[in-house]
């Protein structure tokens, strides 16, 4: 299978994300032509990303400022998760490490043998941050991961800017139809106008409605909503309040869903996703509107949704990139992730150079499909070790059968204390780790090596370690005046 | 308390010394003098030693070339141990420094292995395991990535880094100690020797061997002892003569009554020794049977050496530091006494470049992390014996019902219950090595994890049949070792 000719279905962030990347990296060896409606909707309220979004701005060469500036971005440390656990409780889950993870010098390990005060995340450089509002840029790579929250729309134009100078060739119009090949591959895109759009291959970028490859194609779904029961979210943009500009972005629980909390430069994206089997949909939207922390920009808008994924993301020669494959509720911010993660994947199987094969269709559905299941399962995480019971999403989330997968990594955790990693993992050990500390979930019994440790040497180094946090975070200036000073404004 | 290390006496001038004393020399070019006290009297153990792959490391820091190290040490490539009648008489398995694809997760090379009923052994996916089998030897490259290490004369090994070392401005002393001196901290102030000389120092290294002169004997620092994991109190030594062409590129360890052999190939002789429990059988038995094993002419009368397994508590005590067979021993089993050397330079090393004065925090974590490691090989060593479903005498019997270190029953429990390579720091063996065993062993868990079932079986036996093919067909194509060893050394 060739690829002299590639179009992109949707002008979304996936559909432009993939275009850019394609226009930078093919450098020529295929055209590639994105295909956009004006009038579909975009989704993009205020995204919220994961750390390796600057691998990807850095791939493309784009200057992080000019990236802030364009977007009205904001810098992430983590997620801050309130109610998670019981009402009133809550715990950060930021990119930052939380010392060795295994070993007799497990700091974890050491903290809960030691019986410190506090929570763990004392000993996490970023969590400190988060707590206090501040953000510096890490001096080094290792001290610590940083994300951004940002405003997809103004994204998806700004990446639009930079692949259409890079040889992308951008159509506006609307797709009336999909002719065929005779072995089942979309063969062009009839244009409501009339005009043909013929490719070699099709991104499916197109979003919920996964115009060819659960349309066209109708690759079946693979729903995950026993475990991830929500199916829709509210959000609303807000006037930003007051000066503070927390790096972080909030999940607070709710009685059938959770909200978020998205901070930008000039605004606020508010959210709240929810299951509809447990919170009516008016209700929800009124426990939206009573939690906004500034005047609303806009009437609060509906999206549905499944969790899951298509059953395969690359069939014939269309591969779905983004929402058209498959959707995980947005609480630990892996939407733009699993569109980079698509991008990669396709990437390495067009600079193989060699035609395409059955080979790299498999390899690419095989590694998405667990990357999708892996991420399911860490979400999960979250819901299955709550103590909430006050309400029928709570009680349900804490006695539903898990996923295998998930089952095995949960019992090695509680028995053994094994932080459990597979491959196609999109939470490393300290993710995994900062939510079992957060949802106050702990081994049953001590790993022997722990105890090599004189006890006193490792209060004092738990000491000082958390000492040296606290002292290096009083010295960092608060978030908005990093952003100011990066923004040059 | 704060020292400053200007003047360093090593006292012993076995591998252990010239070791120490080449690293020394050459890592702190002339921040300090090196003396090194070697008594001529007290016999050098090496017989024909077998290492692990980080001796490259340190030949390489060193500056030393490797066909003039094989030359000079009458050395042989070695790419692991073939383990004979461990788990029952008649069954053998081989621990090779090579990968064996995915530990984890649904490409885990093991556990789809296991899943595809493929009756043949887990080796056969290793590269270095199938050269060993069929004799061959190549050096690594893109297409046949392994580890390897040698095996060497040490008696040879220590002349040529005394050579070295003495080049680099390393004092060579030889002498008798009568008298060790201690200063009033209770740390050493100097030796003395017979013909009344007097060697001064601010830091001394004790490799001294068995007798610890400093450290154990000086010093009086307790001994930790292993012996009821490790109950081997004794070894036999004899090189022979090297008979016929073949030359293994492996040393073999064969399980016997109350211990168990060794055969090391070297270029002109092989060496051959017993390492025994004289709590499970008698001395002289033991050297019957090594007497027995022997496959070409005795080149001497078996020596025999006497040992207690485990380590004194602390390495490092005052001003004195001992690397080597006076810090402490393990059984040969897993070739670790040289890489255990290495492992006391290296931690020394840090030390002394760290540009400042040497603490009690830094003595403190020496200590420990040496003592770790000796944790952590005697857990591996003991995981060789404990699997074993031999019964047929009191040895074998022993250890496969003693009670284990807790961290090694930790680390077996989560691997035969859930498929858990679990790793510490401080390791002397990575999980590829610990896999090695307990498939050799044909120790494996009771259940698959889910992830595995995410790849489908048809798939995972062709991608693993592939493989075999694959690597079977590279190394048809390789040298034998006798064959390869000779061009090296240009011959």
């Amino acid at each position: 299978m060739k690829f002299d000719r590639i179009v992109v279905v949707g002008g979304g962030s996936a559909g432009w994300m993939t275009a850019a990347v394609l226009a930078t990296g093919l450098k020529g060896r295929a055209t590639v032509e994105l295909v956009e409606a004006e009038d579909v909707g975009i989704i993009g309220v205020g995204e919220a990303t994961l750390p390796s979004i600057r691998n990807y701005n850095q791939s493309l060469g784009i200057a992080e400022a000019e990236f802030l500036r364009a977007t009205h971005g904001s810098f992430k440390l983590g997620i801050r998760f309130r109610d998670w656990l019981e009402i009133g409780q809550d715990y950060f889950h930021t990119f930052g490490p939380l010392g060795t993870l295994s070993g007799s010098q497990a700091l974890w390990g050491q903290y809960r043998r030691m019986k410190q005060d506090g929570p763990l995340g004392l000993h996490c450089m970023p969590t400190v941050m988060a707590m206090k509002g501040r953000f510096a840029l890490p001096e080094e790579q290792s001290q610590f991961r940083y994300a951004y929250h940002f405003d997809a729309v103004q994204y998806a134009a700004f990446l639009r800017k930079l692949a259409t100078q890079r040889g992308a060739r951008h159509t506006p119009g609307h797709v009336a139809d999909v002719v065929r090949r005779a072995d089942g591959g979309v063969a062009a895109l009839q244009l409501a106008d009339g005009r043909r759009i013929e490719g070699d291959l099709f991104i499916d970028c197109s979003g919920f409605r996964s115009l060819l490859l659960g349309g066209a194609l109708a690759e079946p779904f693979v729903d995950f909503s026993h475990w991830l029961p929500v199916d829709a979210a509210w959000a609303c943009p807000c006037e930003r309040s007051g000066e503070e500009l927390p790096p972080y972005t909030s999940a607070t629980a709710l009685e059938g869903g959770w909200a978020w909390r998205i901070p930008l430069q000039n605004r606020t994206g508010h959210g709240h996703v929810f299951s509809s089997r447990f919170v009516d949909v008016e209700r929800a939207r009124e426990q939206l509107l009573a939690r906004l922390d500034g005047k609303p920009l806009a009437e609060p808008r509906l999206l549905r949704f499944t969790t899951g994924h298509r059953q395969r993301l690359w069939v014939h020669n269309v591969v779905a990139i983004g929402l058209s494959s498959g959707f995980l509720e947005p609480l630990e911010s892996t939407s733009i992730y699993l569109i980079q993660d698509g991008i990669g994947r396709l990437m390495a199987a067009l600079l193989a150079g060699r035609p395409l094969n059955e080979n790299d269709r498999a390899g690419f559905n095989t590694g998405s499909t667990r990357r999708f299941e892996r991420t399911r399962d860490f979400i999960i995480q979250h819901y299955c070790l709550t103590r909430r019971r006050d309400s029928e999403l709570w009680r349900h989330v804490s006695s539903m059968d898990l996923p295998d997968t998930l089952a095995f990594k949960l019992e090695l955790w509680r028995r053994y204390g094994v932080l459990h990693e597979y491959d196609e993992e999109c939470a490393d050990g300290n993710s995994w780790l900062a939510i079992h500390a957060g949802m106050d979930h702990w081994p049953e019994r001590e790993d022997p090596v722990i105890a090599e440790i004189p006890p006193e040497r490792a209060r004092l180094a738990l000491l000082g370690r958390r000492n040296a946090i606290a002292a290096s975070v009083e010295l960092m200036p608060l978030h908005q005046r990093t952003l100011r000073q990066v923004l040059g404004g | 308390m704060s020292q400053k290390y200007e003047r360093i006496v090593v006292v012993g001038g076995g591998s252990a010394g010239w070791m120490t004393a080449a690293a020394l020399v050459t890592g702190l070019k002339g921040r300090a003098t090196v003396e090194v006290v070697e008594s001529e009297e007290i016999g050098i153990i090496g017989v024909g030693e077998a290492t692990f792959p980080s001796i490259r490391n340190y030949n390489q820091v060193i500056g030393i070339d490797e066909v003039e190290f094989l030359r000079a040490t009458t050395g042989t490539y070695k790419l692991g141990i073939h383990f004979c009648d461990w788990l029952e008489l008649g069954r053998d398995y081989f621990h090779t420094f090579g990968h064996f694809g995915n530990l984890f997760g649904s490409q885990t090379l093991w556990a789809q292995h296991r899943r595809t009923g493929l009756a043949e052994p887990l080796g056969l996916q290793c590269v270095p395991t199938v050269m060993a089998m069929k004799g061959r030897f190549v050096l690594p490259s893109e297409q046949a990535e392994f580890k390897y290490a040698y095996h060497f004369d040490a008696v040879q090994y220590a002349a040529f880094l005394r050579k070295l070392a003495v080049q680099r401005r390393a004092r060579h002393t030889l002498g008798r100690i009568v008298d060790v001196s201690r200063r009033a901290d209770g740390g050493v102030a100097a030796l003395q020797l017979d013909d009344g000389r007097r060697i001064e120092g601010d830091l001394f290294i004790d490799c001294s061997g068995f007798r610890s002169l400093l450290l154990g004997g000086a010093l009086g620092e307790p001994f930790v002892d292993f012996s009821r994991w490790l109950p081997a109190d004794g070894a036999w030594a004899c090189p022979t003569e090297r008979v016929g062409e073949e030359l293994t590129p492996y040393t073999r360890a064969t399980a016997l009554e109350g211990g168990w052999a060794w055969r090391i190939p070297l270029q002109n002789r092989t060496g051959h020794g017993h390492v025994f429990s004289s709590r499970f059988i008698d001395v002289d038995r033991a050297r019957d049977q090594l007497l027995a094993r022997l496959d070409g002419k005795p080149l001497a009368e078996p020596r025999l050496l006497r040992f207690t397994t485990g380590h004194r508590e602390r390495f490092w005590v005052n001003n004195v530091i001992a690397v080597g067979l006076s810090s402490g021993f393990l059984e040969p089993l897993e070739s670790t006494s040289i890489y255990l050397v290495q492992d006391a330079i290296g931690r020394l090393m840090t030390l002394l470049t760290a540009g400042r004065p040497l603490n009690e925090d830094d003595r403190a974590l020496f200590n420990e992390g040496a003592v770790r490691r000796f944790s952590r090989i005697r857990d591996f060593i003991i995981l060789h014996y404990c699997l074993t479903r031999r019964r047929d005498s009191e040895l074998w019997r022993h250890v496969s019902s003693m009670e284990l270190p807790e961290t090694l029953s930790f680390r077996m429990e989560l691997w035969r219950r859930y498929g858990v390579l679990h790793e510490y720091d401080e390791e002397g063996f990575d999980a590829t090595s610990w896999l090695a065993i307990h498939a050799g062993m044909e120790h494996w868990p009771e259940r698959d994890d889910p992830v595995f079932s995410e790849v489908v079986p048809e798939f995972a036996a062709s991608v693993l049949r592939g493989r075999r093919d694959a690597i079977a067909a590279s190394v048809e194509r390789m040298p034998p070792h006798h064959r390869l060893l000779q061009q090296v050394l240009g011959r």
